[in-house]
């Protein structure tokens, strides 16, 4: 079965198409056939436009009254072209790219495109994050994009926005210009083959007579097309893969753009959160309720079943109303957790047998355990890491009688509506949910408890609109963490470079079995499925004659999530200087260890020789290299970083150098940036990021202690994107897991010294 | 409390120790100045307070009284961006966006100090924490509004 699901990973490789099938966990994990079990009956809903197999107009879904061509595009008289994109936009440029799609179509310029984020209904599910496949609701889905689509997750993570969005919005554009010009042949008499569009209009071939597509929109909102037209050639693109400049940069260099902190509302109020002090414990009771509640500019202090909160008219009264209460707790038996403890565990999970061998091929204890061979061992570790996103976690909600209004930055707008249903019990179709801009998301704005805490709060302030905040230190205590991991390796490799036996056994929580758990408890996997938490160890593609990949589950009521890339964000780190370790042993040059491994995967080889080229490998310049592979996502990274030595111990990184293949590519300059803040992201937890515990609490409270890569570390970056015609891959997480391999590849180039547990500068390291 | 924002003198009647942060978000709701950390770690509030990048989360607004304060909503004059908001948009330097208020902030602050600044002096000025590291593109527009704000000078001058 392992091997089954790894070589139809590499089997895709050639193709541009579809991804892994149904029927298994999913490379994310996110969903499987066995969870699907209790949804089986939904199938029925009929009547939804949506599951339709003919390309019809849509009622005007989250679009609300107008002339809709679908659940996409609004044309108004006045010829502004709305453009619903369900997608959270949270730096990742998806404002911009997913119109792209359309506006090449359409054949529309990007000015005169406005966005807005819809409401969560069925045409927006990100299907593609539950399938991995690519979706087409023009042509029609499959039965099972159809199960999923009838109880839609409308989120954005996963680096999936362009692959779930890249056929559809292209149909979405083009059947909506195929409806106008029918609308204007229809109006002139003529022939629809008569009719061109460009640039907004219509003309009229014959006598180059014009119309606006605002003149047309009415008309054409009531037409149906017998068939799909045709998509654009790649060569004949003109907006997808250009460099457009972002929709969303303008108001964000002025300050007015809204990101959830930034509502306001009339009569609105602020709550600050406190949270239990344990993990997993409970405030049983607030001992100084009537004292803070008397406070100047204080309404209330309600306590909820996630922890208590001090409502107040401004943010800082609250919060220092918070900070005064004093609480009895519960800890829930999780007062003794700490890091020490954590680490003893991690080690005795690797000796144990595994819960799971996703890969076993050959017999890698025999090449192991035979005298003859000299096994290179050894064994890497990575701590907690906190999102911190720079917007501190916050959500307003109003609750009334009969309906609740939700404004925030989340990722997933289907999970909003959920949550205040869970909490308020109002139908969802009462419940209206604004996506405002996203100050950074990461996978933790993915994550319902945040909702669910601001709807328990504004549920004591019937018809109030209340903002729910969690201070910095708040935000830092009660994240849902990448999970701290132990991987072990032990390898055989050969005097001719060849590796013999490639043995990895890791050790760290299930992520999609925590994170599923408490997004969508019945289709959480068990820790045995969990693909995501082996992902980047499992699906190497250097050629290994014998490799074994085993995992081992802690077990430990701290709650851990999607942090960007992740179980790549580590297992990059782990397998990529493994790899160089091997190099080394070999006695052979890293690049060209790699490269001599790369025979059946062309696309990896020609990222990895690129990367060397952009990265000056080789140069005898007093520099120190270090180069690091790695997919992701669909999308395959490399990266060389480049090291002067400035002291002992002390470096500066001076350059990174990074190409990615994420097949077709929709905004290049969006690809780079992402490329350059994955970096970056990748740095700062290379460098710096640490969550410790104790007495079953987090140490870390803020910045101070929770350091970031800055301006003045922070590398020159290169990027080249790969040109081909293979179906898009993501680009919002790929570019951070090669960053920490190349980076302590180059250290050990410079030092002799392998840095085999991050953060970096614990080890005595300084950068400048 | 009488404060000097953006050119207009508001009265504000809040608790003397109510940093300028709150003041500017929640009484005034101009939310343009955002909060990252309120503890001076993260830049996010930044203001220019008397022309200085100042950052807001920890400066009691009573601390401001008598003082300029400007904020990012004032950068744009009657509309038109500064050359250090047309250099953040020609090198598409935000992705969230959160910090961008902040960044500007420091990127005036310094400029209006050393109008042509070197690498070293970037480094030293902009220590504001960008989570989606958009650093690089932070230099490179330093760099161009440099030049853009010495061109508008000769112009004028
Ligand atoms: S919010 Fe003031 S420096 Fe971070
Ligand atoms: S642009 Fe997101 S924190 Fe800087």
């Amino acid at each position: 079965m392992a091997d089954q699901r790894n070589k139809s990973e590499y089997v895709q490789e050639g193709k541009s198409k579809k991804r892994s099938t149904l029927g298994k966990w999913t490379r994310r994990g996110f969903i499987g056939v066995g969870g699907l079990a209790g949804v089986g009956l939904l199938v029925g809903i009929g009547g939804n436009a949506f599951l339709n197999k003919k390309v019809r107009k849509y009622s005007g879904l989250g679009m609300g009254e107008g002339d809709s061509m679908n659940a996409w595009i609004r044309i108004a008289p006045d010829n502004t072209i709305t453009v619903a994109v369900p997608r959270a936009e949270m730096g990742q440029g998806v404002y911009t790219s997913l119109p792209q799609l359309i506006a090449e179509e359409l054949n529309v310029e990007m000015s005169s495109i406005k966005v807005i984020h819809p409401q969560p209904e069925a045409p927006y599910s990100n299907t593609f994050m539950l399938t991995q496949e690519e979706p087409n609701a023009f042509k029609g889905y499959s039965m099972m994009e159809k199960i999923l689509a009838s109880m839609p997750l409308i989120a954005t993570g996963g680096s999936t926005s362009i692959p779930d969005g890249f056929t559809n919005l292209r149909y979405a554009g083009a059947t909506a210009r195929e409806m106008l010009k029918a609308a204007a042949a229809e109006k002139w008499g003529i022939d629809v083959k008569d009719c061109r569009s460009e640039k907004g209009h219509i003309i009229n071939s014959g006598n180059n007579e014009k119309l606006t597509y605002g003149q047309l929109a009415e008309a054409a909102a009531t037409i149906n097309l017998d068939g799909l037209p045709e998509l654009k050639k790649k060569e004949d693109w003109t907006i997808i893969g250009k460099p457009v400049q972002r929709l969303d940069i303008p108001e964000k260099v002025t300050g007015s753009a809204t990101f959830g902190l930034d509502v306001r509302l009339d009569d609105m109020k602020y709550a600050v959160i406190r949270h239990p002090s344990t993990i997993g414990g409970k405030i049983t009771s607030i001992k100084n309720k009537e004292d803070i509640e008397g406070r100047a500019g204080i309404e209330k202090v309600v306590l909820t079943e996630f922890g208590a909160a001090v409502i107040a008219n401004n943010t800082w009264r609250a919060k220092n109303g918070a900070l005064a209460l004093r609480f009895e707790e519960d800890d829930a038996g999780n007062g003794g957790i700490n890091s020490t403890q954590i680490s003893t565990e991690l080690t005795d999970i690797l000796d144990k047998d595994p819960i799971a061998t996703p890969v076993d091929t050959g017999d890698v204890a025999a090449i192991l355990s035979d005298d003859k061979n000299q096994v290179i061992e050894a064994t890497y570790e990575v701590p907690y890491l906190a999102h911190a996103a720079m917007e501190p976690l916050n959500c307003t909600v109003l609750v009334d009688s009969e309906s609740a209004e939700a404004w925030v930055g989340h990722q997933g707008s289907s999970i909003v509506q959920n949550m205040v249903n869970e909490i308020t019990g109002l139908p969802k179709a009462n419940i209206k949910v604004n996506t405002t801009y996203l100050g950074g998301g990461f996978g933790r704005r993915a994550e319902p408890d945040f909702i669910r805490k601001a709807a328990a709060v504004a549920k004591e302030m019937p018809g109030v609109p209340v903002q729910t905040v969690f201070t910095r230190e708040e935000d830092m205590q009660n994240d849902m963490y990448r999970p701290a991991a132990k991987s072990r390796f032990k390898a055989v490799v050969e005097s001719s470079g060849e590796i013999a036996a490639w043995d990895n056994m890791m050790a760290l929580q299930s992520v999609s079995n925590s994170a599923i758990g408490r997004i969508m408890p019945a289709m959480a996997p068990s820790p045995a499925k969990d693909e995501a938490t082996i992902e980047g160890a499992a699906n190497l593609p250097y050629i290994m004659k014998n490799q074994r990949v085993a995992f081992g589950n802690h077990d430990i009521p701290i709650q851990v999530g999607f942090w960007r890339s992740v179980g790549s964000s580590q297992n990059a780190f782990f397998t990529e200087c493994f790899m160089d370790e091997c190099a080394h042993a070999a006695g052979k040059d890293p690049f060209e260890f790699r490269q001599s491994k790369l025979a059946n995967h062309p696309r990896f080889k020609a990222v990895l020789e690129k990367a060397a080229a952009l990265g000056n490998w080789g140069a005898q310049d007093g520099k120190f290299r270090g180069i690091a592979l790695h997919k992701s996502f669909g999308s395959i990274v490399g990266q060389v970083a480049t090291l002067s030595k400035v002291g002992d111990k002390s470096f500066k990184i001076d350059h990174f150098s990074c190409v990615i293949d994420c097949g077709m590519h929709v905004n290049p300059d969006t690809v780079e940036a992402q490329m350059e803040g994955g970096i970056v992201f990748g740095l700062t937890a290379a460098l710096h990021g640490e969550i410790t515990w104790d007495d079953g609490s987090v140490n870390e409270l803020n910045f101070p202690q929770y350091d970031m890569v800055r301006m003045n570390v922070s590398p020159k970056v290169d990027v080249h994107i790969m040109d081909n015609e293979f179906y898009p891959g993501g680009v919002g997480e790929p570019g951070t897991p090669p960053a920490a391999p190349a980076l302590c590849n180059a250290l050990f180039a410079a030092t002799g010294e392998r840095v085999r547990r991050l953060p970096i500068i614990k080890q005595g390291y300084t950068f400048s | 409390m009488e404060l000097n924002i953006n050119g207009t003198v508001k009265t504000v009647d809040v608790e003397e120790s109510m940093p300028l942060l709150w003041v500017l978000r929640d009484e005034l709701n101009m939310t343009g100045t955002k909060y990252g950390c309120g503890v001076s770690a993260c830049g996010a509030c930044s203001c220019l307070i008397d022309g200085v990048a100042t950052r807001t989360c920890t400066l009691p607004a009573s601390a401001a009284v008598g003082k300029t304060i400007k904020t990012i909503e004032a950068i744009a004059s009657d509309g038109n961006l500064s050359a250090v908001q047309k250099a953040w948009i020609q090198h598409q330097v935000p992705q969230c966006g959160y910090c961008q208020s902040g960044q500007i902030i420091a990127a005036e602050g310094l400029l209006d100090k050393t109008p042509n600044p070197t690498d070293d002096d970037i480094d030293t000025a902009m220590t504001n924490i960008c989570r989606c590291g958009t650093y690089q593109r932070v230099r490179e527009a330093i760099h161009t509004a440099a030049k853009w704000r010495q061109e508008e000078n000769s112009l004028l001058g």
